[in-house]
């Protein structure tokens, strides 16, 4: 009598195997994709070069494809991202503050640690005060969040285009190459500590985040089925925007990808199981990230940033997204 | 289960004021009234769902706040009308988070057995791999009774569950109340708007007007002209028929 649950299931680690192998065959295309193997010296220096990138494209993912999920099922909707929580707008201000009034020569600007660091230290320290404190003013309403990172992510960036008018052009220049999102600039330090931070996160969070099947049933059930509602929600929310800063932190405005990534999730796996959903997420990311990347660097040369393309195919996926939930009413 | 002096005020007017009854173990209640009596904020404060401003809800002995809500989940379910899942998840998972008090996400073999049971009760056989999204006010409704079957508490509480249903629906609805305290024994409150499925299907009935109770007693101490006419401000007259008094307004 239960003979379609387990075909689902089995139909769902199926799908999760063959996201696993496209992960797996991106980075190795990215990888070796115009390696000159026959000079061993290139050859190392261009994997060792790649490998660093490789590595913060898959963190990234990671962090941006389970705080979206997280993020959608707390909102209890599914064409929200956590941009909204207005950290890239946070980010970008805070690197044209620095190069306003510390110039782009500044230690904070060059040295990839240092920026980290700030960038890290500033959005997780707001996020988390400015949201713990609008959730308990707001007696937990999640709705009043998405609407003061809104405003939030206007006033950054209104402030953040006042400065730029004034700014020197070279300077701007100059700025405008940090506010891209890229995947360079990451040394191995960092990338240590943002997967060790990010562990940590999951850790700690780990009992709140399986009870969030129990949470897509809306606030009323889950109290019924005894969860304790506010305090999950308050925690899984800090998790997602110290995953966002992260993120953001690591390799500049690009959570805009959650979007297509959750959704896409979503679409594949058709369930409310939030492990399978969020491995789901995740590889989705590593696969867009790294081959998008990979085209980005070999097709184009640089000459567009991958920003581009998460823009616009998010932009048109979202579109999607809304005329489909128009036409089931 | 007794309530005592419960108080809720929004803004600093009470819209529930001093509110005390006991309720009657294994008995069907239902609560009415006039919208904005206050009816579903007692089911709200009852149910800690609604968190009250003075007074206290007391559960075996202990305040309900006071209770961990897990344990509290095995004991006592509620089912509120706003239902809206974005997930895609058929019947019999949702059937199943009827036991998430009791094992979390992963079910026992007995745990399956109860589920089975449930669904069995509800006779969803038939639909239960369907979407829950797919099927129709009716069916859905029973969908969540059958979660509530499964949670396997003494106490359910049900806000509304007539709304959006139509005649036939509500009814079958009221007969699964009945049922549930007849043949599983369990003790329903309910919030009602239609006062003859309150008089015809319920042991007692706690009528509200304006955050207080007007009355509170058996259906036949209730159901009187004088009374329903003071608490809703319309005259009515009182039928007998199957031996209920059912009312007529006008």
């Amino acid at each position: 009598m239960n003979g379609a649950a387990p075909k689902n299931r089995t139909a769902g680690m199926k799908k999760l195997f063959w996201l696993c192998l496209a992960a797996a065959a991106a980075v190795v295309l990215y990888m070796t994709v115009n390696v000159r193997f026959d000079n061993p010296k290139l050859a190392s220096y261009a994997l060792h070069l790649r490998s660093v990138k490789v590595i913060v494209m898959l963190l990234a993912a990671a962090a941006i494809g389970a705080a979206s999920i997280v993020f959608q099922s707390i909102i209890n909707n599914t064409i929200v991202t956590p941009c909204l929580l207005g950290m890239n707008a946070l980010y970008t201000l805070v690197h044209t503050a620095v190069a306003f009034f510390l110039g782009t020569g500044s230690i904070l600007l060059r040295s990839g640690n240092a920026a980290f660091a700030m960038d890290l230290l500033i959005m997780s320290v707001t996020a988390t005060f400015l949201y713990g404190f609008i959730f308990k003013k707001t007696k937990y309403n999640v709705l009043y969040v998405l609407l003061i990172g809104t405003v939030l992510s206007s006033f950054f960036s209104s402030i953040q285009s006042t400065l730029v008018r004034v700014m020197d052009p070279n300077e701007y220049e100059t700025l405008l190459v940090t506010l891209v999102a890229s995947f360079s600039n990451v040394n191995e330090e960092i990338i240590l500590f943002a997967a060790l931070l990010m562990a940590a996160i999951a850790f700690v969070l780990r009992r709140d985040l399986g009870v969030l099947d129990v949470i897509t049933l809306g606030r009323e059930q889950a109290i019924n089925l005894g969860v304790d509602y506010d305090r999950v929600i308050r925690r899984l929310l800090l998790g997602v925007v110290l995953y966002i800063s992260v993120a953001t932190a690591l390799v500049g405005p690009i959570s805009f990808l959650g979007l297509i990534i959750a959704n896409l999730s979503r679409q594949l796996f058709r369930t409310y199981r939030h492990t399978r959903l969020i491995a789901g997420s995740v590889l989705i990311g590593m696969v867009l990230l790294v081959a998008g990347q990979l085209i980005v660097e070999q097709v184009y040369t640089y000459a567009i940033p991958i920003s581009v393309f998460i823009t616009v195919g998010g932009g048109v996926y979202f579109l999607y997204l809304l005329l489909m939930q128009r036409k089931r009413g | 289960m007794f309530t005592k002096d419960l108080t809720k005020r929004y803004d600093g007017r009470a819209v529930v004021d001093g509110v005390s009854f006991e309720i009657p173990k294994g008995k069907v209640l239902s609560l009415i009234g006039p919208n904005g009596a206050g009816k579903s904020t007692v089911m709200g404060m009852i149910s800690r769902l609604v968190a009250g401003d003075a007074g206290l809800v007391d559960f075996d002995g202990r305040e309900i706040r006071k209770w961990k809500s897990r344990e509290l989940s095995r004991r006592l379910a509620i089912l509120t009308q706003t239902n809206n899942v974005q997930m895609k998840l058929t019947v019999r998972e949702l059937v199943s988070f009827g036991r998430f008090p009791y094992s979390g996400s992963r079910l026992t073999a007995e745990d399956e057995a109860i589920v089975d049971r449930s669904i069995a009760y509800m006779e969803l056989e038939d639909m239960q791999e369907q979407f829950i999204d797919e099927l129709s006010g009716g069916q859905r409704q029973r969908a969540y009774i059958a979660m509530v079957i499964a949670q396997d508490t003494e106490y359910i509480l049900l806000d509304e569950p007539t709304n959006n249903l139509d005649i036939y629906h509500a009814t079958n609805m009221m007969r699964i109340v009945r049922r549930l305290c007849d043949e599983l024994g369990k003790t329903v409150v309910l919030v009602l708007h239609e006062i003859n499925y309150a008089a015809f299907y319920s042991d007692y009935i706690c009528a509200f007007v304006n955050g207080r109770i007007a009355k509170f007693g058996t259906v036949r101490e209730v159901m009187t002209k004088e009374n329903l006419s003071q608490i809703y401000s319309v005259d009515f007259e009182i039928m007998e028929i199957d031996g209920k008094p059912l009312s007529i307004y006008y």
